[in-house]
């Protein structure tokens, strides 16, 4: 590994300031479980590593605030899984927490990092996309908030500008009840990376909301307002052109190595029908 | 008759302190002023080099030594077990991604990694051949150098060997049906946890060396010839490796880092990581056709088998894999006539080595399988034909060789009852069953020592690597039971050449019968003096006495061994040694150059569901059983057989190196490399064994830890048919691959149903 300084911030405040006159040549420093990896194989090569985990005010963990979920930016996976409002608001985010990495990971990896690193197979990122999640980022400007929708752009590159930290990850809390899940494909049962992964909520107005990643450049996200998909009874006839609709989107690369694309593709329907099924059972709350 | 800890299971030796982080692996060793070395690669599979520049490399604080071929003896040295055609460093050009053209020391792994990356070598990527066809293709580009085969007819082509074995008249045996198929099996590596490792330290005159080597002796001789010491110049520390597999039988990069450590006047160590692990050592990939004759009632009439592994760069131990590998690869099946025709296929890839199975599980994937297609075709249950045509205990199936030495249909019959064969699965679930064989050892020597202290304490001295297989934990059980001594008063010595006696290898699962007979006949030395001391002691004729499991009989009474040992050693003390020696000469006559000390033989009956829409498969049952004779430990028998079944579900569902079309391995590593996990487990996992004491052995076991992973493929194949129709003849069995041919199966109906 080469050798960087490291910095360990007790502030936001200080933190930006750091971030600022690095510029990128400063990587931030969440969980690591991403960073690391590539600190190792040095595809990455900073000047200075930002520790983030020392911030108090980035604490605590969970918290509701103004009819919102506030997940800080150090929260790691581990807790979101197990975290009790998550789990009853916003089930396919716990479901897709719990399967990140491995029990070690989880321990370490970070909801804010996962989202940051941007990559098109992030597990997390397509319950975010559903739930309508926003990310707070804070800069020399001030504060801002955006729809996280708007932070991806392709692998490893987000709108975030390199002066920016993101401080937590919102979730508004749905005012109505919501059925979810999430689901993905993997070459194996045990820790893998996604070759597709999906999350899907219906609410009880018939809107059906569908994200998926891991089938192009970045997570998408769908949303069908015509509630014949949300309808368990209505007839194949009506849904499947709905349902077909919602993939247009989907332009898995060639060139993986985790599956290939028409597999790829018939899995993100398999998968999107099975999550569909999922959520309307549970929003009949069976 | 064996006494009371032959048969049990005690605790392993060792065991404890593998799980809790005390035992010491090469990587854990450190010898003060030692440098760390990091190998220099180019980012290409076959180049020509051109000038190496190492200034910008050599000005890295901390670099002490860079070498390059040009730095090393001239003409730069060649090794091998088998033929002596691997450089040290790569000379002239690399043949394969990742081979070493120069490698850097320095007095930390950070600074030798980054100078490592500023060392600038001009090279030009050249034509290369990454596949069998392509290596096989009359225009293709040598791998190996003509010069290195004078004489040999095959110098101009890429085929190394080619191994021909057969009996009876294949081309005029009369069968009802023949069935023929196109089978392959993937390149997979070893994925021992342990990562490999060397360190070499000057040694006075000579030179000490610590590997994660499973042939300490071996190693000694291959470096000694290379660096003109005499072997007792040459000590090797083989401390116990964290798994093996066959990927730490040959020497790799020992010879290097020994040079490097000698010009250097220091100690030199490298570890390497996992993704050069993958460039370091791998199993061969084959393609095998087989033509199966038969008869209407299901009676084998001949098997016609071509198989062509594709071995690496240099030839490592991957020829004889191919030959001994492919040598039974008729099965253990009542035979009148076969052909087997086995080629080693030189490529630019990464040269293949043993691997637990040696070269049988590919050539068993293709023939079982095609043995569920006969079956099929015949209309005869899969189980059915495999009991008529099993050789029979003392057959000599294999005309000229070692007959079937177990009850093979025991075993399967055994596998066949677990997995409740003949009784209906539930619907999405199928089963499958496969047997499968292999050669054991064909030569052999293994030398041991025992020593039996005066307070009746016990220490073994044998060479064998102990890489989890539990081999010192049998060694103690044989010479404790024989010498009358509790487990914890055995010690066992092993990994050090300078200390232990000489020892082949640890491999073919031969330890136990090898090395565990010359064990036993150092305690028959020991219980000889003993004797003979008794005679003394009590003024008894010793053809009156006898010395059995620690005790000794008199006429009219009978003492505990370490009672006459104490009067018969009296006050100076001292002790009694016994030598052992268990040698099997070559014998050149014979096809594989002697005789199989003993088949493994198992059988694998298999569960599986299928999702249809996924094509995700689950092992619901796994049942393996495997002939071994006498299990000396049962839980540790039952341990090994569980690891090689799992160890075979990698390769039949997941495990498979992926090559870019430059010949790089893009997999490398294990994020995209996927080996099973706990959660990848069958749900239920049963392993058995069927003991007839009719091994060679002490107390009749036979070699065994191979076996359980010979006939997992065809097992699972045949289920995952049997569940849902898909037929898969290109391992592993991927959810993308069982879905892939849930289609054609779809279209095949769709097929039969538009012809209608």
């Amino acid at each position: 590994m080469h050798t960087f300084a490291y910095a360990r911030p007790a502030t936001v405040a200080e933190a930006l300031a750091i971030l600022a006159e690095h510029g990128p040549d400063a990587r931030v420093l969440a969980g690591g479980t991403d960073l690391v990896i590539r600190l190792r194989d040095g595809s990455l090569r900073p000047r200075v590593v930002v520790d983030i985990k020392r911030i108090a005010e980035l604490g605590p963990g969970i918290r509701v605030a103004d009819g919102r979920l506030v997940i800080a930016a150090t929260t790691v996976m581990a807790e979101i899984a197990a975290d009790e409002r998550v789990r009853r608001d916003f089930t396919a985010l716990a479901e897709a927490a719990a399967v990140v990495g491995s029990v070690q990971i989880r321990n370490r990896a970070t909801l804010a990092g996962n989202v940051c690193n941007a990559s098109p197979a992030a597990d997390t990122a397509p319950s975010l996309l559903v739930y309508g999640a926003e990310v707070v980022a804070a800069g020399p400007a001030g504060v801002r908030r955006f729809p996280v929708d708007d932070l991806f752009v392709r692998s490893g590159v987000t709108t975030l500008a390199p002066a920016e930290l993101v401080t937590a990850i919102e979730l508004p809390i749905p005012a109505g009840r919501l059925g979810a899940a999430h689901a993905r494909r993997t070459r194996r049962r045990g820790h893998d990376l996604a070759s597709v992964t999906l999350a899907v909520a219906v609410d009880a107005a018939g809107v059906t909301r569908l994200a998926y990643g891991s089938v192009g450049p970045r997570p998408v996200l769908v949303v069908d307002e015509s509630g014949v998909l949300a309808d368990a009874a209505a007839p194949d006839a009506a849904t499947a052109p709905a349902f077909e609709r919602l993939f247009a989107a989907a332009s898995p690369s060639p060139r993986s190595m985790r599956a290939g694309p028409e597999y790829r593709l018939a899995m993100l329907r398999v998968l999107g029908g099975r999550a569909l099924r999922t959520a309307i059972a549970r929003l009949a709350g069976e | 008759m064996t006494g009371a800890r032959v048969g049990a299971s005690p605790r392993r030796v060792g065991g404890a302190e593998r799980v809790t982080g005390g035992q010491r692996y090469v990587a854990d060793i450190h010898i003060p002023g030692e440098l760390h070395v990091k190998l220099v690669t180019l980012p290409v599979a076959r180049a020509r080099i051109g000038a190496i520049d190492t200034s910008a490399a050599e000005r890295v604080p901390g670099v002490r030594l860079i070498v390059t071929a040009a730095d090393l003896p001239q003409p730069v040295p060649r090794f091998g077990p088998q033929f002596e055609d691997r450089p040290v460093l790569a000379v002239g050009e690399t043949k394969y991604h990742g081979e070493p053209v120069a490698a850097v020391a320095a007095d930390t792994r950070d600074a030798a990694e980054e100078a490592a990356g500023l060392v600038r070598v001009e090279h030009e990527e050249l034509p290369a051949v990454f596949t069998l066809a392509a290596a096989l293709d009359p225009a293709a580009p040598l791998v190996q150098d003509p010069a290195l085969r004078p004489g040999d007819p095959l110098a101009g082509t890429n085929v190394l060997r080619v191994h021909r074995v057969g009996w009876g008249d294949v081309d005029a045996a009369a069968a009802d049906l023949v069935v023929e198929r196109r089978y392959a099996f993937p390149i997979v590596t070893h994925f021992a946890i342990e990562p490999h490792a060397c360190l070499a330290a000057p040694d006075g005159d000579g030179i000490a060396v610590w590997s994660t080597i499973q042939h300490p002796n071996w190693l000694q001789r291959i470096l000694a010839k290379l660096l003109g010491l005499p072997l007792a110049k040459v000590r090797v520390h083989a401390p116990d490796p964290g798994g093996g597999f066959g990927g730490k039988q040959h020497a790799k990069y020992e010879p290097l880092v020994a040079l490097m450590a000698l010009r250097a006047d220091r100690p030199v160590r490298l570890v390497l990581t996992l993704e050069e692990t993958f460039q370091a050592v791998r199993r061969a990939a084959a393609e095998v056709t087989v033509r199966t004759g038969l008869r209407a009632d299901g009676t084998l009439a001949f098997q016609d088998v071509a198989a062509d592994y594709l071995i690496g760069a240099y030839a490592d131990i991957a020829d004889r894999v191919v030959g001994k590998g492919s040598y039974v690869g008729a099965g253990p099946y009542r035979m009148p006539a076969a052909r087997i025709v086995a080629r080693s296929v030189l490529s630019h890839t990464v040269p293949s080595t043993a691997f637990r199975g040696f070269g049988n599980p590919q050539v068993n994937w293709a023939v079982e399988s095609n043995l569920d297609e006969a079956a099929l075709a015949l209309g005869i249950d899969r189980l059915e034909i495999r009991l008529r045509n099993l050789a029979r205990k003392g057959e000599a199936f294999i005309p000229w060789d070692t007959p079937a030495d177990g009850d093979w249909a025991e075993a399967t019959r055994r596998a066949a009852d677990r997995i409740g064969w003949g009784t209906p699965a539930a619907p999405g679930r199928g089963r499958g069953i496969a047997v499968g064989i292999k050669s054991g050892p064909t030569t052999g020597l293994s030398y041991s020592t025992v020593r039996l202290l005066a307070d009746g304490s016990v220490i073994v001295f044998a060479g064998t690597s102990d890489m989890g297989q539990g081999a010192r934990t049998v060694f103690a059980q044989v010479a404790g039971d024989e010498l009358g001594a509790p487990l914890d008063a055995v010690t066992v010595v092993m990994g050090d050449t300078a200390v232990v006696p000489y020892d082949q290898q640890t491999s073919a699962s031969r330890s136990t019968v090898l090395m565990g007979n010359s064990v036993l006949a150092a305690c028959r030395e020991v219980q000889a003096k003993v004797r003979a001391m008794a005679a003394r002691v009590h003024g008894v004729d010793e053809a009156a006495i006898t010395v059995e499991h620690g005790v000794v009989r008199l006429p009219g009474r009978e003492l505990p061994i370490r009672d006459v040992v104490a009067a018969g050693l009296g006050r100076l003390g001292g002790e009694v040694v016994g030598n052992g020696e268990m040698r099997k000469d070559a014998d050149p006559g014979h096809p594989l150059q002697g005789a199989p000390a003993f088949f493994e033989f198992n059988c694998t009956a298999i569960e599986a569901a299928v999702d249809e829409e996924t094509g995700d498969v689950t092992i619901v049952r796994h049942v393996t059983v495997s002939d071994v004779g006498k299990a000396i430990n049962p839980l540790q028998v039952r341990m090994q057989d569980e690891g090689a079944a799992i160890q075979g579900l990698g390769h039949t569902l997941m495990e498979h190196y992926i090559y870019d079309l430059r010949g790089r391995v893009r997999n490398l590593g294990a994020i995209d490399y996927r080996i099973p996990t706990s959660m990848d487990l069958p749900l239920e996992l049963h392993s058995e064994a069927v003991e007839n004491a009719d091994g060679p052995g002490p107390y009749g076991s036979k070699g065994m830890s191979e076996g359980a992973l010979l006939c997992v493929a065809p097992a699972v194949a045949a289920a995952v048919r049997d569940a849902c129709g898909a037929v898969i003849r290109d391992l592993p069995l991927s959810p993308e691959r069982v879905w892939r041919a849930l289609r054609e199966r779809d279209a095949a109906r769709a097929g039969r149903e538009d012809a209608r």
